[in-house]
């Protein structure tokens, strides 16, 4: 991107400076997302733009409605990630291979989820092909399962796709149903190495101009920025509140970490536990935080305050950064943030996919009492 | 009002009886009435829950920390009565967040649905919960072998009833709140009967009236713990006449060791004998006596006065022994600072308000050291403990501040009494006549003066002359020489035995 510094809005390219506030963007619609593999993937991704140019990023309206468009996303874990870094080539290979197979070329590439590390790679995958990279993805933020996206909610298939894992192996799934689609792909991405470079929903930007969730990826780096800018975290909440909508539930003091064993929904990769935050000052409410791979739901005196889809963070007050799901300790004085998700996610079928029901807690959710 | 054996039952007396009793409760009111108990699995049952209701919860409902907070938060809207929940579901925090919502949360180890029906019919009959209550509070009795035991259970049992055992007008054990008057409480007491059928004792009770407990239901319960108390009272009597007897007997035995011609004509102090550390006894260092005697001695006092008295001097100080002696008792302190009298005080201060009930007064002897020092401060003790019925019951005197008018305190008033009787037959005829001998004392203590006496007793000089006359006419010739001594000792003598009576 060419803007100053702290400019928002839309960006028309992205170039190798603007890799830092990409990633940190994606991270702050991931909070249960580490830090492992930050360096290996931002000095590729840099490496790739300085060598091939900056990749433009286009609205989705700004393309011919007839450009075929496919989205990628990286499967797994991302510490498997790490252990086993990429060896450059799996985003392509697993593009051309739906290429081959529907016999089209593809005008663009989407993020399957303008977050986490799948943010990266989709602009890895745009340098690599050398087509423009579509500012809209299909969550708006990260969800666990591959048909959580608003194309599957808009009846496009995720299939056919196809898995490129570190070794060279791929796995390609064509299969009537999205939920499917991903029970067959987990049970292959240990075998394949324990992550893998997906390419899915192949479509045409006609499609996605109705389908996909628009503006994402640019507003992953204005977040980005927001958060490089060490600057004092009242000021930060207030300027994220202006570009995501968050507001911040309390401030308080973690209490106590709580793992719990309990039962929970298997097609759901999660260890439940919560997190008990003495709320200072305010009410001196006591906040439990409800954590599965991300943070479901925050109670607050018992109460049902926040909860998927709402995308729940915590900002470490003292360091004035994102706290990671596995760097809290008791003590900590946090912030928890609540950033509403797309509207998409609150319609009924929205809900039923991602909603706190889908984490077992079977409760109204704040926003639709 | 009075409250019937259907009363709904309250959370206190839930968590009394099993399943209950073997629970963790964290009740915020025990008094809070049970009416219902709903098992509930979903949230959906929770919000349908009506006021006063009990609600177990399982299943969905029991997944984790998460949704505890959440019932204890429908809960608290819906001003249900209790959470009871499986204590794998339950952790610190949400303890923390029951105790901020004031809501009572009751963690269990069994099955909820088990607990579950087992409330329900203890709800459902709360007369056969109150008997298994008080079956089960016989069992706890007695467990017990000590009043203090006795009291505790019964103090535990019965929340907000304080209990109170008590002789005479003294509480020997339990909470004294029991005796404090409350508009909104209702005072029952129980009789408890020594061996040989006669009453040794009270139980008191102060039972709130809006209360979880009914009176009736209270008394009940204090008439299971007769039997118990009894058995323990018996036993320390027991315990506390043997003692008594040896500690008279060791002490009789040290009293004659400084007469005692000393071993192989050595003549450094008496050493010590061994069986005194048995007792407990400290003799070897600097030893400061305490007498403590009734304000008007009758005799040897009854050993149920000794145990009591033992009890409330020896509290906090279990080593210092207590002898009793003819009227009084003899204590003593031991240390190696003759000068340290912190400890002594601060037992005395302690002992103030049983000496006041039991009507006695202290004397403190000075410290000297070994055996014969001791039976020294003794006689001083005693000594001045004479002087310290001029001070009324509670009044502690000190040796120390006694010096010579210690004589007067060993007159024999009641006969000097008498010989006035005989002598000054129209003067002790007169109505005025304590007046009268009360200001010649006082002239005779001013050594003349009219002014000083007038002074002192607070009469206008020309009184005290008319007064002077009138006693003269009467035949109180205070200003013959040969005989002033005499009349001295007589208005001394008659004026302590009229201020006796006129406190008594």
């Amino acid at each position: 991107m060419t803007g100053q510094p702290g400019y928002i809005g839309a960006s028309a390219s992205i170039t190798a400076e603007d890799v830092p506030a990409l990633y940190e963007g994606a991270k702050f619609y991931s909070p249960a997302v580490g830090d492992a593999n930050r360096s290996s993937i931002t000095s590729w991704l840099a490496g790739l733009l300085d060598r091939n140019g900056p990749v433009p990023l286009l609205r989705v309206e700004a393309v011919p409605p007839e450009t075929a468009c496919v989205s990628v996303c990286v499967l797994g874990s991302g510490s498997a990630m790490a252990d086993l870094p990429p060896a450059g080539d799996e985003f392509e290979v697993a593009v051309r291979q739906i290429e081959r197979l529907q016999r089209v070329s593809f005008g663009a590439v989407y993020p399957l989820a303008a977050a986490t590390i799948s943010a990266l790679v989709a602009v890895v995958a745009a340098a690599q092909l050398r087509v423009p990279l579509l500012d809209a993805d299909g969550m708006g933020r990260t969800f666990a399962l591959i048909h959580h996206t608003a194309m599957h909610l808009s009846g496009v298939s995720p299939t056919p796709l196809a898995a490129v894992g570190p070794t060279g192996e791929s796995v390609l799934v064509e299969v009537p149903s999205g939920p499917r689609a991903d029970r067959m792909l987990r049970a292959n991405v240990d075998t394949v190495g324990g992550w893998a470079a997906l390419a899915a929903y192949p479509t045409t930007a006609g499609v996605l101009r109705r389908a996909a969730l628009p503006g994402t990826v640019s507003r992953i780096a204005n977040v980005g920025r927001l958060l490089l800018d060490r600057t004092d975290p009242d000021v930060l909440v207030t300027r994220l509140g202006t570009i995501t909508g968050c507001r911040r539930v309390a401030r308080g003091r973690i209490a106590e970490l709580e793992h719990l064993s309990r039962p929970s929904d298997v097609t759901i990769p999660a260890h439940p536990s919560s997190l008990v935050i003495e709320e200072t000052g305010g009410l001196g409410r006591q906040l439990r935080i409800e954590l599965r791979s991300e943070i479901v739901a925050v109670f607050a005196d018992g109460a049902l305050v926040a909860g998927a889809p709402d995308l729940i963070s915590l900002l470490d007050v003292s360091r004035g950064v994102l706290a990671t799901l596995d760097s809290l300790e008791p003590g900590d004085l946090v912030d928890v943030l609540a950033t509403p998700a797309d509207a998409v996610w609150y319609s009924p079928r929205g809900m039923e996919m991602v909603g706190m029901a889908s984490h077992g807690i079977p409760l109204a959710h704040p926003r639709r009492r | 009002m009075r409250r019937s054996s259907t009363l709904p039952i309250t959370l206190g007396e839930l968590a009394r009886v099993q399943p209950l009793a073997a629970a963790e409760p964290h009740l915020a009111d025990p008094s809070r009435t049970v009416e219902q108990v709903v098992l509930a699995e979903t949230f959906d049952r929770l919000r349908r829950c009506t006021p006063h209701v009990l609600v177990v919860l399982h299943n969905e409902a029991a997944t984790g920390g998460w949704s505890l907070a959440a019932a204890l938060h429908l809960a608290w809207e819906r001003n249900l009565s209790a959470v009871v929940v499986s204590r794998s579901v339950a952790g610190g925090s949400s303890v923390a967040l029951a105790e901020r919502l004031h809501m009572s949360l009751i963690l269990i180890d069994d099955d909820p649905v088990d607990v579950a029906l087992q409330l329900a019919g203890q709800v459902s009959a709360p007369a056969a919960a109150r008997a298994l209550r008080q079956a089960r509070l016989a069992e706890l009795l007695a467990e017990q072998t000590g009043i203090r035991g006795v009291l505790g259970v019964l103090n535990r049992e019965l929340q907000q009833v304080p209990v109170a055992l008590m002789i005479g007008g003294v509480v020997i054990a339990g909470q004294s709140a029991a005796l404090t008057e409350r508009p909104q409480a209702r005072r029952i007491e129980v009789e408890v009967h020594a061996p040989g059928e006669r009453s040794a004792a009270r139980l008191v009770a102060a039972v709130p009236v809006s209360g979880p407990a009914s009176v009736e239901q209270v008394e009940s319960l204090l008439r299971l713990a007769r039997p118990s108390l009894q058995a323990a009272w018996a036993q320390s009597r027991l315990d506390a006449a043997t003692r008594a007897a040896h500690e008279q007997a060791a002490f009789g035995l040290l009293r004659r060791l400084p007469s005692a011609p000393p071993p192989s004509g050595e003549q450094a102090g008496i050493e010590v004998p061994a069986w005194t550390s048995e007792l407990g006894w400290q003799v070897g260092e600097a030893n400061r006596a305490v007498w403590l005697a009734p304000l008007r001695p009758s005799g040897e006092p009854p050993p149920e006065i000794t145990y009591l008295i033992r009890a409330s001097w020896q509290r906090g100080h279990s080593t210092w022994p207590l002898v009793a002696e003819g009227d009084g008792w003899i204590s003593w302190h031991s240390g190696a600072d003759p000068d340290d009298v912190v400890a002594l005080r601060r037992a005395l201060a302690g002992f103030r308000d049983s000496a006041v009930a039991h009507r006695l007064v202290i004397g403190v002897g000075r410290a000297h050291a070994g055996v014969a020092g001791l039976m020294r401060s003794v006689a001083e003790a005693r000594l001045a403990a004479h002087v310290a019925r001029e001070g009324g019951p509670g009044a502690v005197q000190w040796f120390d501040q006694v010096g010579a008018n210690a004589a007067l305190a060993w007159l024999p008033t009641t006969e000097i009494a008498q010989v006035a009787d005989l002598c000054l037959e129209e003067l002790m005829a007169a109505k005025d006549r304590a007046a009268l001998v009360q200001t010649v004392l006082a002239v005779l203590d001013a050594g003349g003066s009219l002014s000083q006496a007038s002074q002192h007793l607070g009469v206008h000089r020309n009184t005290v002359l008319g007064r002077l006359a009138r006693a003269r006419q009467l035949g109180l010739t205070y200003d013959e020489p040969g005989q002033r001594l005499a009349l001295h000792v007589l208005s001394y003598a008659l004026t302590a035995l009229w201020s006796d009576t006129a406190a008594d």
